[in-house]
C-alpha cells in the first residue's frame, strides 16, 4: 500500500513524454518514468521512494520493439524480463532474465527499469555491458545513441528526465560462447550472492559481475588478466582478484570473504567453460 | 473400517482450491474503519516523546492511541504493555495506533508520528542476557503479575528457570567412559504463513466485545480479554473463519488487544488491524532462538549413562509463551533415550529481540538440534553407526522420561521398529557416504524423535452434534481449521463410530465462541486427540437418545438395536428399523402424537492425570502421550565450493493409527519441508544494535518449490489406548528432527562439526577456513 497520491501519465510518443516531465518538473511536481512499477510499489510503500507524478513508458511504440535484422538486435527498454527470458534471440540475456526475481515479479519488470533500478543487482546490464552493446536514450536534445560502456557507470548516467527506449547488440557478439552463473545464499531463490556473465569474443574471455559490489560492473584489467595465456587457470583467477572494484558487499547474503571465495571458484569455473569454447 | 483410514478429500477443499475461502483480512464493511500501527526501529530505546500533531492533521484520522495507561499483558507474566511505555524493547515493537477511514489515510498518518529515541545498549543474545552485570531488558520484574509456578528473578534477565533433576549424575559420569560436549546456537527466526495476521473489533453499545481474528486459540482471545480490560466473559465473542497457516504464531493474543483499544478510541465503531509482511515478521511474535550446551556420558558398549544439558532460550522482548515453551524443552529435554541421570536446566531469557510464541514443535526442533548433534558426535567418537547408538538407547516401556514418567505400551511409540523402517526407506545400508566423483558426494544424516504436549491439566475440549431433517448431521467443534483438516478427520471419526456415510455429515469450519463449544486451543498436535475423544462421547449421547425414541417405537429393549447407515434397527432383523430423519425431530406416530424431539448430541474431553512439575526435580505427568519418530536427510554435497543440494528427506513416525492416509503423509511431508527451510535458510540477521535486517520476504527465504527433495514418509502403529481409534499427533513431528540430521548430514560431510543454524554454505566456509589443516 502506498500512502503518497500520485498522477499518471500515459503518453503514445518519445517526444511526448520528454515534454510531459519537463512540464510536470517545471510545475514543481516530482515526476518519474515508470515502466514495470515493481520499484515504485516496493519501495514506495516503504517510502524509501516518492513521486508525485509517473510517465508511464509502456504506451510508446519504441519502447516494445524487439527486432532482428542481419547484424543488430534492436530491444525496447519496456519488454518485460518474461518476454526476455523466452527470447532466443539472445540466449545470455534470456538465461539472467529467468533468474531475475520470480516469475509473476518478471511479467511486470523491465529490461529498461531493471537497468535503471535502485535495487542495485541490475543484472540485465551484464550482457550489454559484455556486448558492447548501444544504448538509445531520449532526452531534452532528442534522441541520442550511446556506446552503454560509456553511460553505464554503477548506474545509468541519465540527465534528470532522459529515459532508455532501446538497447542495440550486434549479432556477432549474441553468437559469441558464454557463461551465465548465479549464486545464491542458498539454493535457487533470493538475491545473487554473486552473478557472473561472460563471453568470449575473438578469442578473449569478458567478464562482468553483479552482486559482488553494491553496482554491477565489467572490469578490463580483471579480462586482461583472466586472458594471460601463459599463466594457469589458477593464477589468471587469483590475478583477477587482486584488481576488483571497492566496496564488496558485506550483508544479509553473505560476507565479503565469502563473496570473494564464491567468486574464485565462479571464474575458474567460466574460465575453464570459456576457454575449449570455440570463437 | 470404512471411513478411517481413507483420504477423504477435507471439507473445505472446494473453497480453497477456487479461492473462495475467506480468511479474516478477506472480510470487507464500508462501516469499517482501518488502523496502522506506528512500530520501533530500534531494539532498545528510551522513549522521549510521541509527537501526534501532524498525524492529526490528516483528513479522515478518527483516532490515535500511544502506550499511556495501557494495560500490561502477557501469558504467563504481565510484563509486556500493548504499546509500548517509557521505552521500546525490540525492533518492531508496536508505540501507537492510527484509526482512519480508509488503510491508506492510517498509514498517512502514522508516517507523519514523530517520535524521540535515546538508544540504549541492547542484550543481543540469551548467552549475553544470563551474564552478571548484564543490562536488564525489564527493570522492576518483580513489580508484574505473573502465574503460579512462574519465578522470574529480579535484577536478571531470567524470565524462568526449569530443572530436571533425574537420578544421580556422579554415579552417571563414574559409568561413563566417552564423554562428549558442545555448545549450539541460532537466532530467532519466523513462521512466515501465507495468511499475514489480522483482527477486527468492534465494541458495541451493551460494551461487548465482538472480535474476528485469524487466531489459533479464540477461546484464550475471549478469556484474556476478559481479564485484562475488566469485562464479563460472556461479552467477549470471538469468530475465527479459515485461518491461512498457523504454526503456533496464531497462538499468541496481541493484534487484538491493539484493534480493541483502537475501536474505544473511536467509540467503539468496528476497526480492522492487518499486519503488513513486515510487521508480521518483528512485530507479532516469533519463532525463538537458541544457545545450548549439550554434554553426553557413556559406556564403551554405547549405553548413554549421563546427560548434562543447559537450554538458554531467546524469549524475546517479553516473557508471554516462551516460558512454556522452555518448560516443554526441560521436558524432553534428551531426545527419545534412556537416560537415568539427567541433568538440565531450561532457561527462558529476556533479550531485545522480537518476542517469542509457539512454532511447530514447541522448542522440539530447537532442543533436537543440540540434543540430537550431540549423539551423533557420541556416535562418531565410538565409531559406532548413529542409528545402531540411536537404537540401542531408544526409550521403551518401562522407561521413564526425564521428568520421571513411567512408560507402557500405550503412552511411547516403538522407536526401535521406526529406525528399522526410516533405515529401509532411506536405503541407510548403503553407506551414511556415498562418493559420486571427486568433488561430489551423497551424505545421509540421522535423527530421532519424540514429543509429548505439556498443555495444562484442565485442558478440555467440546463437540456438539445436530441433525437435519433429512437425518443428516452436523458437526460442531471448537478446533479452528489452520490447514490440518482436523475437522475432516473429526467427521471420519463420527462417521466411523455411527457406521455411516461421511458425506452426510456437515461440518461447521467458522468458530464463535458464544456457540462453538470450546476447544482449549488448537496448537500442539492436540486437535484429533481431544476433540476426536469428544466426538466419540458425543456420539455415543446421540446414539443413545436415537435409540431411546426407537425402542419406544419399535416396543423393544435399547439393547437390542443397532445404529448404522443412518438407521436404527433390530440387530437379529434389520428391516425392521427408523431412519435417522424419522427420529431426529421426533417420531410422529400415524394418530399425530408424537415423541421425543430433536436430538443433540454432547460430548467433553478433558485431559486425565497430568501434573504439574516439582520445581526442584521436574518430576510430574507432563502430558498424555509421546510421539516417537526417526528421520533421515541426504544431500548432495559439493566439496569444493561447500553447497549442497536436498536429495531426499525421510520420516518414519509412530502415529498411532493412520487416520486420513494423505492427511497424514501431508502433514508430515509439510513438516519436514518446513523444518528444512528453518535448518537451512530461515532465520532473523540481526545487527549489533538488535535490529532485524532480513524482515521481509525478500530477504527472509522460507523453502521454495524447486529447492524441495524427495519426500518419504512412513507411518509405524503403535495404538495410544486413550485416543480415538489409538491415533496419535502427527500435526509437528515431521519438523522435528529436521535441522538435527541435516546438521549431522553436513557435519559428516564437510568433516567440520556445525553448530549453528541455518546451514548455509557460508557457514560451513567459516567453519572449514578456520580450520584450514583439513582438506
Amino acid at each position: 500500500m502506498i500512502s503518497f497520491d500520485f498522477d499518471y501519465y500515459k503518453p503514445d510518443s518519445i517526444d511526448e513524454a520528454v515534454t510531459l516531465f519537463r512540464s510536470l518538473s517545471s510545475m514543481g511536481k516530482k515526476p518519474m518514468y515508470y515502466a514495470g512499477g515493481t520499484e515504485i510499489i516496493t519501495l514506495g510503500r516503504l517510502n524509501l521512494l516518492y513521486t508525485n507524478a509517473v510517465i508511464d513508458l509502456k504506451g510508446i511504440s519504441e519502447c516494445n520493439i524487439l527486432a532482428h535484422n542481419s547484424d543488430t538486435l534492436t530491444i525496447g527498454a519496456s519488454l518485460t524480463l518474461a518476454q526476455l527470458g523466452m527470447n532466443h534471440y539472445f540466449p545470455l540475456l534470456a538465461n539472467i532474465s529467468k533468474e531475475i526475481a520470480d516469475h509473476t515479479s518478471r511479467l511486470k519488470i523491465t529490461v529498461g527499469g531493471n537497468i535503471c533500478g535502485n535495487i542495485f543487482y541490475r543484472e540485465a546490464v551484464l550482457p550489454f555491458l559484455l556486448t558492447d552493446s548501444q544504448v538509445l536514450i531520449a532526452g531534452k536534445n532528442g534522441l541520442q545513441k550511446n556506446p552503454i560502456n560509456n553511460v553505464f557507470c554503477k548506474t545509468m548516467q541519465l540527465e534528470n528526465g532522459e529515459f532508455i527506449v532501446q538497447l542495440q547488440t550486434q549479432s556477432k557478439y549474441i553468437e559469441s560462447p558464454f557463461v551465465s552463473i548465479k549464486r545464491r545464499q542458498q539454493w535457487n531463490v533470493g538475491y545473487p550472492l554473486i552473478t557472473v556473465n561472460s563471453i568470449k569474443v575473438e578469442n578473449q574471455i569478458r567478464v562482468a559481475i553483479a552482486g559482488l559490489c553494491p553496482f554491477p560492473f565489467r572490469s578490463l584489467k580483471m579480462e586482461s588478466m583472466l586472458n594471460r595465456k601463459e599463466l594457469s587457470t589458477e593464477e589468471k583467477v587469483e590475478l583477477a582478484i587482486q584488481h576488483l572494484p571497492q566496496p564488496i558487499l558485506n550483508d544479509v547474503e553473505g560476507s565479503d570473504e565469502y563473496r570473494i571465495f564464491v567468486l574464485k571458484n565462479t571464474l575458474l569455473d567460466v574460465v575453464e567453460t570459456l576457454e575449449g569454447a570455440g570463437a | 473400517m470404512e471411513t478411517i483410514g481413507k483420504s477423504i478429500i477435507r471439507k473445505e477443499a472446494l473453497d480453497k482450491v477456487t479461492g473462495k475461502a475467506k480468511y479474516t483480512g478477506d472480510y470487507q464493511s464500508s462501516s469499517m474503519l482501518h488502523a496502522k500501527m506506528v512500530i520501533s526501529p530500534y531494539a532498545h530505546a528510551k522513549i522521549k516523546s510521541i509527537n501526534i500533531q501532524n498525524a492529526w492533521k490528516v483528513q479522515g484520522v478518527r483516532g490515535i492511541v500511544t502506550g499511556q495507561q495501557v494495560p500490561l499483558v502477557g501469558e504467563a507474566i504481565q510484563d509486556r504493555p500493548i504499546l509500548a511505555q517509557d521505552k521500546v524493547r525490540y525492533h518492531g515493537e508496536p508505540l501507537a495506533v492510527v484509526v482512519a477511514d480508509d488503510p491508506i489515510l492510517a498509514k498517512r498518518a502514522a508516517d507523519l508520528i514523530a517520535i524521540d529515541y535515546e538508544l540504549l545498549p541492547v542484550v543481543n543474545s540469551p548467552s549475553e542476557a544470563i551474564k552478571p552485570d548484564t543490562i536488564l531488558v525489564h527493570e522492576h520484574l518483580d513489580c508484574y503479575k505473573r502465574a503460579k509456578h512462574i519465578t522470574p528473578i529480579p535484577g536478571t534477565n531470567i524470565a524462568s528457570r526449569f530443572k530436571i533433576r533425574k537420578g544421580n549424575m556422579d554415579k552417571g559420569w563414574r559409568e561413563s567412559n566417552v564423554i562428549v560436549e558442545d555448545s549450539y546456537s541460532f537466532t530467532p527466526s519466523d513462521h512466515a504463513a501465507i495468511e499475514t495476521r489480522c483482527s477486527i473489533v468492534e465494541i458495541r453499545s451493551d460494551e461487548s466485545i465482538i472480535v474476528s481474528s485469524s487466531s489459533q486459540a479464540p477461546y484464550m482471545i475471549k478469556q484474556l480479554m476478559s481479564m485484562y480490560f475488566g469485562i464479563d466473559m460472556g461479552k467477549v465473542i470471538v469468530n475465527t473463519p479459515l485461518v491461512g497457516g498457523g504454526y503456533g504464531g496464531k497462538a499468541a493474543v496481541q493484534l487484538e488487544l491493539i484493534a480493541y483499544l483502537a475501536s474505544k478510541a473511536v467509540g467503539g465503531r468496528k476497526v480492522k488491524l492487518e499486519n503488513t509482511r513486515e510487521e508480521d515478521i518483528i512485530t507479532s511474535p516469533c519463532h525463538i532462538g537458541l544457545d545450548a550446551k549439550v554434554k553426553l556420558g557413556c559406556s564403551k558398549d554405547g549405553f548413554i549413562k549421563a546427560a548434562e544439558i543447559l537450554y538458554l532460550f531467546d524469549g524475546g522482548a517479553y516473557s508471554d509463551k516462551g516460558i512454556d515453551l522452555s518448560r516443554a524443552a526441560a521436558v524432553d529435554c534428551t531426545g527419545p533415550y534412556h537416560i537415568e541421570n539427567i541433568w538440565c536446566d531450561s532457561f527462558c531469557m529476556y533479550t531485545n529481540h522480537p518476542y517469542a510464541s509457539p512454532y511447530r514443535g514447541f522448542s522440539h526442533s530447537e532442543l533436537l538440534f543440540a540434543f540430537e548433534r550431540t549423539v551423533d558426535l557420541l556416535a562418531e567418537k565410538l565409531q559406532m553407526d548413529p542409528f545402531e547408538l540411536r537404537y540401542k538407547n531408544a526409550i521403551l516401556p518401562g522407561h521413564t522420561t526425564p521428568t520421571q514418567t513411567k512408560l507402557n505400551h500405550s503412552n511411547i511409540g516403538n522407536l526401535r521398529a521406526c529406525i528399522d523402517r526410516a533405515k529401509e526407506l532411506s536405503n541407510w545400508d548403503e553407506g551414511q557416504m556415498v562418493e559420486v566423483d571427486k568433488r561430489f558426494v551423497r551424505v545421509k544424516g540421522a535423527s530421532c524423535i519424540w514429543k509429548t504436549s505439556t498443555i495444562p491439566s484442565n485442558a478440555s475440549s467440546g463437540v456438539i452434534i445436530t441433525f437435519n431433517k433429512d437425518g443428516t448431521l452436523n458437526l460442531m467443534s471448537g478446533v479452528v481449521e489452520i490447514g490440518t483438516g482436523t475437522k475432516t478427520i473429526l467427521a471420519q471419526i463420527l462417521a466411523e463410530y455411527l457406521k455411516m456415510n461421511v458425506d452426510h455429515i456437515f461440518v461447521r469450519m467458522d468458530v464463535d465462541t458464544q456457540t462453538t463449544p470450546e476447544h482449549w486451543k488448537t496448537v500442539g498436535s492436540r486437535g484429533t486427540f481431544m476433540a476426536g475423544r469428544a466426538v466419540l462421547e458425543a456420539a455415543d449421547d446421540t446414539i443413545l437418545q436415537l435409540k431411546s425414541v426407537a425402542s419406544c417405537v419399535l416396543r423393544t429393549s435399547i439393547d437390542d438395536l443397532i445404529v448404522a447407515n443412518s438407521r436404527v434397527f433390530l440387530r437379529d432383523d434389520p428391516t425392521v428399523g427408523l431412519g435417522f430423519e424419522e427420529l431426529a425431530y421426533g417420531y410422529t406416530f400415524e394418530n399425530g402424537n408424537s415423541i421425543g424431539g430433536q436430538i443433540i448430541g454432547r460430548g467433553n474431553y478433558i485431559l486425565r492425570n497430568i501434573t504439574p512439575l516439582n520445581p526442584e526435580t521436574g518430576a510430574g505427568n507432563p502430558g498424555p502421550e509421546w510421539t516417537v519418530g526417526a528421520q533421515v536427510v541426504e544431500v548432495e554435497y559439493d566439496r569444493r565450493d561447500y553447497t549442497y543440494k536436498l536429495i531426499k528427506a525421510t520420516s518414519v513416525i509412530d502415529i498411532g493409527k493412520v487416520l486420513n492416509e494423505k492427511a497424514a503423509r501431508g502433514q508430515v511431508t509439510g513438516a519436514m519441508s518446513m523444518g528444512l527451510g528453518f535448518a537451512a535458510r530461515e532465520t532473523f540477521r540481526l545487527d549489533q544494535l538488535g535490529r532485524v535486517l532480513n524482515h521481509q520476504l525478500r530477504t527472509y527465504r522460507p523453502i521454495h518449490f524447486g529447492e524441495h527433495p524427495e519426500y518419504a514418509v512412513g507411518f509405524i502403529e503403535t495404538p495410544q489406548l486413550d485416543a480415538p481409534y489409538g491415533a496419535r499427533g502427527v500435526g509437528e513431528h515431521g519438523i522435528l528432527g529436521m535441522p538435527a540430521a541435516l546438521g549431522n548430514c553436513l557435519s559428516l560431510a564437510s568433516g567440520v562439526s556445525l553448530h549453528q543454524l541455518p546451514l548455509t554454505p557460508e557457514l560451513i566456509w567459516r567453519e572449514r577456513e578456520g580450520k584450514s589443516d583439513l582438506i
